[in-house]
C-alpha cells in the first residue's frame, strides 16, 4: 500500500525535490558571498554600535544586495509552487479516471484517500520546512542588521510551511471539485497570490495594534528588528507648542534640518522630539503564528471539503 | 452450482440532480452467467456497472453483490470483484511490471502466476510505460489487473468500445479463455451486439434508465419471432403473445412477439430472429414494460 501511493506521487515529488535543488543552487553560494563579506567588513560589530561611520557601513551592507534580494523576492512563489507540484497526482487521478481502478481494488476507499491526503501533507510539510531553513540561514546576516520582520515575514519561519500546506490544499480542493489539473492550478495561483497580498497588506499589520511610540532625545525604545510604519522627530517647546521657525532656523548648523546645534535649541527651550509607528521585533513570533494560523486553518478547511467531496459528490 | 445470485438489485436507482440515470432497475444474475448489458448511450449501464462494484451509491434501492451491499460493506465485495472501467483507466506513468506490482500489493488474492502467464501471452516487455502502449494492450492490461484478482465477479464497462476490430476480437478472445479457466461470472456492458453472441450467455436490455428485458440468450432467442400477416388477425396474436413492436403496410402486418413457447398460428409467416434483432426491438419501444418481470433466468 505504501509503495503504491509513493509511486502515485513520486514523479511530481521529485520534480518538487528539483525546484528545491535549484533555489538552493541560487542561495547557498551567494549566501556564503554574504556571510563572508558580512564577516571582512565587520558588520557584526557595527550592529551594536550606532555611530555614522557604522552606520554608512551597515546601509551599504544592506543595499549592496539589492539586485539579488529582488531576485529572491520571485521565491515568494515557492510555496505555491510546491503546493501545486505535490496535490496534482491526486487530482490528475480524478481528470484521468484512474481513481476508478484504485477505488475497485481490495483497499477501501477511505484508507487510501486518508494516505494519499497524508502524503501529500507530509510533503508539504517537508519541503516547505526546508525551504524556510534555507532562507533563515541565507538571510541571516542581513537579519541582523534590518530584521527580517518588514523584509522577510513570508519567506522565514512557520509562514512558508503554512503557505505551503494552504497552496497544496487549495490545489487539491479546486482539482477534485473542477476535475482538471490545470484549470484548478491556474484558478489557485490567482486566488493563492490573491489572498498572501491581502493578507500580507491589510490583514498582518492589525494582528496587534501597532505602537505609536514619542520620546525625547535618549530614550528611544528598541526598535532594532522591528517592523516600522512611520519614523520622525519634530522641534517642540516645553508647552507642546511648535517652535518659532526662526529660531530653530537659527540654530541650523548645515542646510538640512537634520544637522541641528543640540545645545543652541536647549538654550532656547526647543526639545527634540522622536516618534515612531511600529511593531517591536518582540511581536515577530506572535504574529509569525497568527498569520501560519490564519493558513493552516484555511488548508484544514479546503482539506475536509476535498474529502467530503470526493466521498459524496464523486461517482 | 451456487443457487444463489451473484448480482440482485431491487428497485434500483441512481438520480445525479434531478435526473435519473437509473430507475427501476431489479435484476438477478445467476452464478457462472456471462452477462451482455446493451443499451444506448445514456441508458445507465455505466451507471448500473458502478452501483455494483461501490463506486456509487444508491439514491434508492439496493444493489447486493455476492450477497453483500457493495458501498456498505467494500472489504467483502472488493476483493471478489474484478473491474475494468470505461476506456480502462491505467496510471501510464508506470510501467508493466509496475501496474502488476500495484496489483499485487492491493489485493490479497492476487494471483501473481496468472499476472505473469497474461502478460508473456501478450508479448508486451514488462519495462515498458503502459501510456506508450495501444488501445488493445492496455485493454488487455486492465483485464490483466482485473483477472488476477481472481475474482468470482468480473465487471466490465465498455471493454471494447474504443478498439480496432482485431483488438477487439483478441479481448474477447482473452475473456473466453479466462471464463473458461475460472468458470466466472461476467457482466459487460456494450452498445456493440454483433460480437458478443459468441461470448454472452445473457442479456439485459436497459433503455431509458430502466430494464426492458433480461434473460438466458437461447431461451430469448427461442421466445421471440417475428410474425407476417394480415393486419386484422394482429388481435388474435396479442391475446397469446406480448407484441414488443408492430408495424404495417398495406398489404401486411409484421408483429414482433414474445411468445409462451413455440409461436405457431397457421394464418401468419413465423421468423426466427437473432439476438440484434431482439435488441434493436425492445430499444425501439423504450420503457413501455414494467421493469418488475425481468428477473433473470425466470423468462421462458
Amino acid at each position: 500500500m505504501i509503495w503504491v501511493i509513493w509511486r502515485q506521487q513520486r514523479t511530481e515529488t521529485l520534480i518538487a525535490t528539483l525546484l528545491l535543488v535549484l533555489v538552493a543552487a541560487l542561495l547557498v553560494p551567494t549566501g556564503l558571498h554574504m556571510a563572508s563579506v558580512y564577516d571582512s567588513d565587520g558588520i557584526a560589530a557595527c550592529v551594536a554600535d550606532p555611530s555614522d561611520t557604522c552606520r554608512q557601513t551597515l546601509d551599504s551592507f544592506a543595499s549592496r544586495w539589492n539586485t539579488l534580494l529582488s531576485f529572491v523576492g520571485w521565491l515568494n512563489l515557492v510555496p505555491v509552487l510546491l503546493g501545486a507540484l505535490l496535490a496534482a497526482p491526486l487530482v490528475l487521478e480524478f481528470e484521468r479516471g484512474t481513481f476508478r481502478l484504485a477505488w475497485t481494488q481490495s483497499v477501501s476507499r477511505d484508507r487510501w484517500l486518508a494516505m494519499r491526503i497524508a502524503l501529500v501533507v507530509a510533503a508539504s510539510l517537508a519541503t516547505g520546512l526546508f525551504f524556510t531553513l534555507l532562507m533563515t540561514w541565507w538571510r541571516d546576516p542581513l537579519d541582523d542588521v534590518s530584521g527580517p520582520f518588514s523584509d522577510a515575514f513570508d519567506l522565514e519561519g512557520i509562514v512558508p510551511l503554512s503557505y505551503t500546506l494552504f497552496a497544496a490544499a487549495l490545489v487539491m480542493a479546486l482539482g477534485v471539485a473542477l476535475r482538471r489539473a490545470a484549470a484548478a492550478i491556474g484558478l489557485a495561483f490567482v486566488l493563492f497570490l490573491a489572498l498572501r497580498i491581502g493578507i500580507g497588506n491589510w490583514a498582518r499589520p492589525n494582528y496587534q495594534g501597532p505602537i505609536d511610540a514619542m520620546w525625547t532625545e535618549g530614550a528611544s525604545p528598541d526598535l532594532r528588528g522591528a517592523w516600522i510604519f512611520r519614523q520622525g522627530g519634530e522641534f517642540r517647546v516645553a508647552d507642546g507648542q511648535a517652535p518659532d521657525p526662526s529660531v530653530v532656523q537659527g540654530c541650523l548648523t548645515g542646510p538640512e534640518i537634520k544637522s541641528f546645534d543640540r545645545e543652541c535649541l536647549a538654550d532656547h527651550g526647543i526639545q527634540v522630539v522622536a516618534h515612531a509607528t511600529y511593531h517591536p521585533y518582540s511581536r515577530f513570533w506572535l504574529f509569525q503564528a497568527i498569520e501560519a494560523g490564519i493558513f493552516v486553518t484555511m488548508a484544514l478547511a479546503l482539506l475536509a471539503f476535498s474529502v467530503w467531496w470526493i466521498r459524496r459528490r464523486i461517482s | 452450482m451456487n443457487p444463489r445470485p451473484v448480482v440482485e438489485t431491487d428497485a434500483l436507482g441512481k438520480r445525479y440532480g434531478s435526473l435519473w440515470a437509473l430507475r427501476d432497475c431489479s435484476l438477478a444474475i445467476p452464478a457462472r452467467s456471462v452477462v451482455a448489458l446493451v443499451g444506448p448511450n445514456g441508458a445507465g449501464k455505466t451507471t448500473l456497472l458502478h452501483l455494483l462494484v461501490g463506486l456509487s451509491q444508491p439514491t434508492v434501492g439496493e444493489a447486493r453483490v455476492l450477497g453483500c451491499s457493495p458501498r456498505q460493506q467494500p472489504s467483502l465485495v472488493l476483493p471478489r470483484v474484478g473491474f475494468v472501467a470505461q476506456d480502462h483507466p491505467l496510471y501510464r506513468g508506470f510501467t508493466l511490471a509496475e501496474m502488476l506490482k500495484l496489483g499485487r500489493k492491493l489485493n490479497p488474492r492476487w494471483d501473481d502466476d496468472l499476472a505473469a502467464r497474461r502478460t508473456a501471452g501478450l508479448g508486451i516487455p514488462l519495462g515498458k510505460k503502459v501510456g506508450t502502449l495501444s488501445g488493445g494492450q492496455q485493454a488487455q492490461v486492465a483485464l490483466t489487473l482485473a483477472l488476477a484478482k481472481r475474482p468470482d465477479l468480473l465487471v466490465l464497462d465498455e471493454p471494447v468500445a474504443s478498439l480496432d476490430p482485431l483488438a477487439r476480437r483478441e479481448f474477447l478472445q482473452a475473456l473466453m479463455e479466462a471464463v473458461a479457466d475460472e468458470g466466472l461470472t461476467v457482466i459487460l456492458s456494450s452498445h456493440i451486439v454483433a460480437e458478443l453472441e459468441r461470448v454472452c450467455d445473457h442479456l439485459v436490455i436497459l433503455a431509458a434508465g430502466g430494464v426492458q428485458l433480461a434473460g438466458p440468450i437461447d431461451e430469448l432467442l427461442r421466445s421471440h419471432r417475428i410474425l407476417t400477416g394480415s393486419r386484422k388477425d394482429a388481435a388474435a396474436v396479442a391475446r397469446t403473445h406480448a407484441v414488443i413492436r408492430e408495424s404495417h403496410t398495406a398489404r401486411q402486418t409484421t408483429l414482433f412477439v414474445r411468445g409462451n413457447g413455440a409461436v405457431a398460428h397457421p394464418s401468419w409467416h413465423v421468423d426466427e430472429v437473432g439476438l440484434e434483432e431482439i435488441v434493436l426491438a425492445y430499444l425501439g419501444q423504450q420503457s413501455a414494460r414494467p421493469a418488475t418481470e425481468t428477473a433473470l433466468g425466470l423468462a421462458s
